[in-house]
């Protein structure tokens, strides 16, 4: 029954107004739960429709001495699934999609130089998606 | 069962109501917004940078929770004497004080969560609901929730969250709704309380990785002037600006040098690990740490003397 109750008031708020926005809004939160040791930070929304072949860029200034976990979830009624790439100038530094096409669940940056970073996200194959990325801190 | 269902059916249509209702209020208080605070700094004059170069710089700007993590990481125990004082909110009578000294309260709110100083926390939420609320931003910060797990000692880790995200949506609210001046006001308080908080740590007890993230945070600095340049018509964004350049001359003396190193890749239960061997050193001399640490006090004692 709780459970029920619980699935029944997720729906009902996501057919009310703002539906768009209730929706991501309700994919940060549920994403941020899944964090595991991190502290949230910030979170990043992106929605790519199919075909798209630049990859929306993002850009954080992160700060030497941090570890930083970036976790993506992927919105439900999406094909596409996200991509991620933290970059340092040009560079791109790790991904999400390892080299055989997996997903790995989190990716993590210990951070030994302070500056501006970019992500980039796009979705496998082109597809349309809608994605969130949490930033987050490991304590050492 | 029947008695289940029934309270089920009822929880249901309450918080469809709650719901519905909430969402009203919200889409009422966007509507007031656009009209009641027009982004007239906007209209009058172009900005000297793209809307979106300036959303990128925002968004740039490392999180006061940082910077608290930093200071908490040294071992160094909470001080309560660091944290601005709320006993002057009521005097703060223009957008441009109330968003400057929330940036304040955000950032000691994150120093009280990071030190899980549940109890202290009930003052800095007043102060900030008081400004939320007077800068129109204040139904984006769920005071109940957060006043019931300080009170209550209850999940830190959900404070926190609820705490930062609060924030976040506040300033994504009014970049969104062409009130970049004010978003720009909210990050200022917010990095000059952070930056005072480390300075102050570093006063009382000298430490190497604080010192070399206060010198290090020239890189942001220039970020931060670029934006607040952009309202240099108005005229207490001008002083702002000016005292902002007086911290950015102390920070000419100091340099940062980074050599590369070779990363390496390593997976941690089913995360990718990039650990980067690159070092950066900043050189920052006594005399301009002590000269940054006191152009930054003057900043936010006129900041909170508004």
């Amino acid at each position: 029954m709780k459970h029920a109750l619980i699935i029944i008031s997720t729906l009902l708020l996501s057919l009310t107004c703002n539906h768009a926005l209730a929706q991501s809004d309700d994919l940060v939160n549920v994403c941020a739960l899944g964090i595991g040791n991190a502290t949230y930070l910030k979170d990043f929304k992106v929605k790519l429709p199919a075909n798209t072949t630049t990859p929306q860029k993002l850009s954080v200034i992160l700060t030497k001495g941090m570890i930083y976990k970036f976790v993506v979830c992927n919105a439900e009624g999406y094909e596409g699934k996200a991509v991620i790439q933290l970059s340092d100038a040009g560079n791109t530094l790790v991904s999400n999609l390892k080299a055989d096409g997996s997903f790995v669940e989190a990716v993590g940056f210990s951070c030994q130089k302070t500056g501006m970073y970019n992500i980039f996200c796009s979705f496998k194959n082109n597809k349309e998606g809608a994605a969130v990325i949490i930033m987050s801190y490991i304590t050492k | 069962m029947n008695r289940r269902i029934f309270t089920a059916i009822a929880i249901l249509i309450a918080s469809g109501s709650l719901l519905m209702t909430n969402c009203q209020s919200d889409n009422k208080a966007k509507k007031n917004d656009d009209f009641t605070i027009p982004d007239s700094i906007f209209k009058d004059k172009p900005l000297m940078i793209s809307k979106e170069a300036m959303n990128d710089i925002i968004d740039n700007m490392s999180s006061p929770v940082e910077m608290a993590a930093l200071i908490k990481s040294t071992g160094v125990p909470f001080n309560q004497k660091f944290l601005a004082s709320t006993s002057k909110v009521d005097n703060l009578d223009t957008d441009f004080k109330q968003a400057l000294n929330l940036g304040i309260y955000g950032c000691d709110l994150g120093y009280l969560n990071m030190y899980e100083k549940t109890g202290s926390i009930i003052s800095s939420m007043q102060a900030i609901k008081k400004l939320s609320d007077q800068l129109r931003i204040g139904h984006f910060f769920d005071f109940n929730t957060i006043k019931r797990l300080a009170t209550n000692n209850e999940n830190i880790d959900s404070l926190m969250y609820i705490s930062v995200s609060s924030f976040n949506n506040m300033d994504e609210y009014l970049r969104e709704h062409n009130r970049s001046d004010i978003s720009s006001l909210l990050v200022t308080g917010m990095w000059i309380e952070g930056m005072y908080l480390a300075c102050q740590v570093v006063k009382e007890k000298p430490n190497e990785t604080l010192r070399e993230r206060i010198g290090d945070s020239k890189i942001v600095l220039n970020d931060l002037l670029l934006i607040l340049k952009n309202y240099k018509s108005n005229s207490a964004f001008a002083n702002l600006v000016k005292e902002i350049e007086k911290i950015k001359k102390e920070y000419d003396n100091v340099t940062i040098i980074v050599k590369s190193g070779e990363p390496e890749m390593i997976e941690i239960d089913g995360m990718l690990m990039f650990q980067s061997h690159d070092e950066q050193i900043v050189d920052i001399s006594d005399e301009t740490l002590a000269k940054i640490i006191a152009s930054i006090e003057n900043t936010r004692s006129m900041i909170i003397n508004l």
